[in-house]
């Protein structure tokens, strides 16, 4: 578009303000993201992105949507729209709020076109200017050199649609940036009654900056009378300094946020409650079925898990095992309320089936941005295709000719003509019915 | 819950059933030998399949109390009554009946997928998983079944310029061939543009409300699931679309088979995604 393509930088530019430009990236986006659906991925099939042959690896296919080049990807097609942007914003300005009437007769549109007279001309003059506010137009108007000139538009903001969409792609590439920057992701699978310093959770992603507990109060696997699950349940309270300051009942797609750290019930588990004593102390232990933790008697060598669990609401049985280091030294089975003795001064009594829960737990700095993005581009691209702007613009000599004024006008054809004609021609109707009844 | 709602609902599958594959046989009938009748015919059985279809998904939303958006066998049905809803709009607003032939294949074929490929185990509703009850899921099956039966439509309309087009240049007599019902092929291509116009904001909604939903469920809005990536890819299909159309005048035919080849997409991220890819959404 610039004449002046000498320089490089001038180059560079006129690479990225082209739409060509824009339509080969997104292309390659779309390849790129097809093939990593055929391709296993990392993030999705751990083992089967480890098949596959180890020159795929390196260059990232098995990781393609983080994969640097991907991501690089990304940041030319953004730079692309954030240039056409800015080329295309002084061009969009002058068109919504500055028009230019039409100096000519030659300037008129016309595939859409028609003329109206009147004896009156001043009379035609304001009766266009009422019928086209009346239909939401808004009429820019010059009089010079013995003619009136106007162009009028309606819904002129939609010509920033396809703006405000560009500019909110950007913005989502960007907020899902600072997500994949900052923040955490992490995972804590706790008992009932459990209290678990917040950076103490399993992370997978990230560090957590923040200070706090998160107690379990209770967790819920609540089946609904026709025998369906309703939901998993955990009542969660956030302690900071040994005072609660937030608690909720989460549950799947009810989340709950503290400081920006979100809170996803995401899986469940039974469990059991034990009560041990060990040389006299008691310690309240929740263990999960399976064996999935331990419980270390302390001064000793010996580590209590529960294998397996029977979850009958009203007659729960267990098994427990002991361990020393690796050996088993006892196995068992514990109704409820039993309790056995493992060693001289080591017993342990089953108390009560105690659910465990599984909670994803995740702090995504970009996920407003991410939000805002979307919201941009709904806006966009309603504006572009439900608020179609229609341009009409007009010519009347005030000097008469054949003892009549004549209006000759027309509506622009953009990238939609379908409705526009009607609209026009009810336009011209009414001038022309209005004509009428001033003669 | 009697058992008498589940017979009646299946009973109004089976007249949906009926009725789209008649309304199918009778388009085509009409645009061979140009009876009007015909076409009024096959119109009518379009209505009362879309009736049908209606019911279908009512009685469905009562016996479960819930949405009937969260299995395969739900989806198919939103999505048949989304063509042929906006395929009868589009033919009461402007008129042509031809296109019925084009469009009315599309939900007979999803219903012949359904009475072929699903066992009852897999049409009932069954218990579903805690993820899956969320408003925003409705959200998102509703404004897919908006885009989607849009798509379609302009699917139709391609085709229909295709042939015209190629008709033409054969310069065969198309004064009273099959064709002459056919629409100007300006207005099919400006046609094919007003839908997908429409469907493209509605496509993006349904990926946004998508992501909201996964990230109120998984704390994830985004995870290149193959099923978001395909929708992703659709949706860049599209976009380049209107911009070959706006910027380098791609219109006619070019504009015809990308409407083509976006909807073949829509179907692979539908069905495609679910049984030719390594499998992993689970949700249909
Ligand atoms: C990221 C995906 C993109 C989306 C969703 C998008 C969306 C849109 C939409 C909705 C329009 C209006 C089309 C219409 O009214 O028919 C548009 C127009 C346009 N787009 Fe994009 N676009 C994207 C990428 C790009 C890129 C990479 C470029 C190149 C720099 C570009 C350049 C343009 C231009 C120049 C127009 C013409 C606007 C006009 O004259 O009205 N777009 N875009």
């Amino acid at each position: 578009m610039s004449n002046k393509s000498d320089g490089i930088v001038e180059k560079i530019w006129d690479i990225f303000s082209s739409m060509k430009t824009g339509l080969v990236l997104l292309g390659i986006v779309a390849l790129v993201s097809g093939i990593g659906t055929l391709v296993p991925q990392v993030s999705l099939d751990p083992e089967g992105a480890d098949a596959v042959a180890d020159i795929w690896k390196t260059l990232g296919f098995t990781n393609i949507y983080a994969s640097p080049w991907f991501q690089f990807l990304l940041g030319l097609l953004c730079i692309n729209l954030i240039v056409c942007s800015v080329q295309r914003f002084g061009g969009i300005y002058k068109l919504s709020f500055q028009p230019k009437p039409p100096q000519e007769h030659s300037a008129l549109p016309q595939k859409i076109y028609s003329q109206v007279t009147s004896k009156d001309g001043e009379a035609l003059k304001q009766r266009t200017q009422k019928v086209l506010k009346k239909k939401g137009y808004y009429v820019t108007q010059l009089e010079k050199e013995g003619s009136w000139n106007f162009i009028a538009q309606k819904h002129r903001l939609g010509n920033w649609g396809s703006f405000v969409t560009h500019i909110s792609f950007v913005i989502l590439v960007i907020g899902a940036l600072i997500g994949s920057l900052g923040g955490f992701k992490g995972y804590l699978m706790a008992g009932e009654g459990s209290v678990t310093p917040i950076q103490q959770i399993e992370i997978s992603k990230g560090q957590v900056k923040d200070d706090f507990m998160v107690k379990i109060n209770s967790v819920e696997d609540r089946i609904l009378p026709n025998g369906e699950r309703d939901n998993w349940y955990t009542d969660l309270s956030i302690i900071e300094s040994g005072e609660e300051v937030a608690r909720k009942s989460i549950s799947v797609n009810h989340p709950l946020t503290y400081k920006g750290i979100t809170f996803y019930q995401a899986s469940y588990a039974p469990g059991g409650l034990f009560n041990v004593k060990v040389k006299g102390e008691e310690y309240p232990v929740v263990l999960q079925n399976g064996g999935g933790n331990f419980f270390n008697a302390p001064g000793t060598n010996l580590f209590l898990v529960m294998s397996a669990m029977k979850t009958d609401p009203q007659e729960p049985v267990i098994l427990y095992q002991v361990f020393d280091e690796t050996k088993q030294v006892k196995m068992g089975q514990l109704t409820l309320g039993q309790t056995e003795t493992i060693q001289d001064d080591y017993s342990i009594t089953f108390e009560k089936a105690a659910g465990f829960t599984g909670l994803q737990v995740k702090e995504d700095p970009g996920v407003w941005i991410v939000w805002l993005g979307s919201g941009l581009l709904m806006l966009g691209l309603l504006l572009s295709f439900y608020w179609r702007p229609v341009r009409v613009a007009g010519i009347m000599n005030l000097e008469k000719d054949h003892e009549e004024y004549e209006l000759a006008l027309g509506a622009f054809t953009g990238k939609f003509n379908m409705g526009i004609k009607e609209e026009f021609d009810s336009i011209v109707a009414e001038l022309k019915d209005v004509n009428q009844v001033t003669k | 819950m009697g058992g008498s709602l589940e017979n009646l609902e299946i009973v109004m599958f089976y007249i949906m059933v009926i009725a789209f594959v008649v309304s199918t046989v009778l388009y085509w009938l009409g645009m061979a030998i140009k009876k009007d009748i015909i076409n009024h015919l096959a119109t009518f059985a379009a209505i009362i399949g879309l009736i049908a279809n209606t019911g279908a998904i009512v009685l469905r939303w009562v016996i479960t109390q819930r949405p009937p958006l969260t299995n395969g066998y739900e989806f198919i049905l939103t999505f048949c009554w989304g063509i042929v809803a906006i395929y009868l709009f589009v033919e009461f607003r402007y008129k042509f009946k031809a296109l019925g032939s084009f469009v009315m294949p599309v939900p007979f074929l999803l219903l012949m997928f359904i009475v072929m490929k699903m066992g009852p185990t897999e049409r009932v509703s069954g218990a579903i998983p805690p993820a899956l009850k969320s408003q925003w899921l409705t959200f998102h099956v509703f404004t897919a079944m908006l885009a989607y039966g849009a798509f379609a439509i302009s699917f139709g309309l391609g085709i229909m310029y295709l042939i015209k087009t190629s008709a033409n240049t054969n310069e065969k007599n198309t004064k009273d061939s099959w064709l002459s019902h056919f629409p100007h092929e300006n207005v099919l291509d400006e046609l094919a543009y007003k839908m997908i116009g429409f469907a493209f904001p509605m496509l993006t909604l349904c990926i946004v409300t998508g992501a909201i939903w996964a990230n109120y469920a998984w704390g994830t809005y985004w995870s290149w699931d193959p099923k978001e990536t395909w929708s992703l890819i659709t949706w860049i299909i599209y976009a380049a679309y209107l911009h070959a159309r706006l910027m380098y005048g791609w219109k006619g035919k070019r504009a015809a088979w990308m409407a083509i080849i976006g909807f073949v997409a829509v179907l692979f991220t539908f069905f495609g995604v679910n049984y030719l890819l390594p499998g992993l959404h689970s949700y249909a």
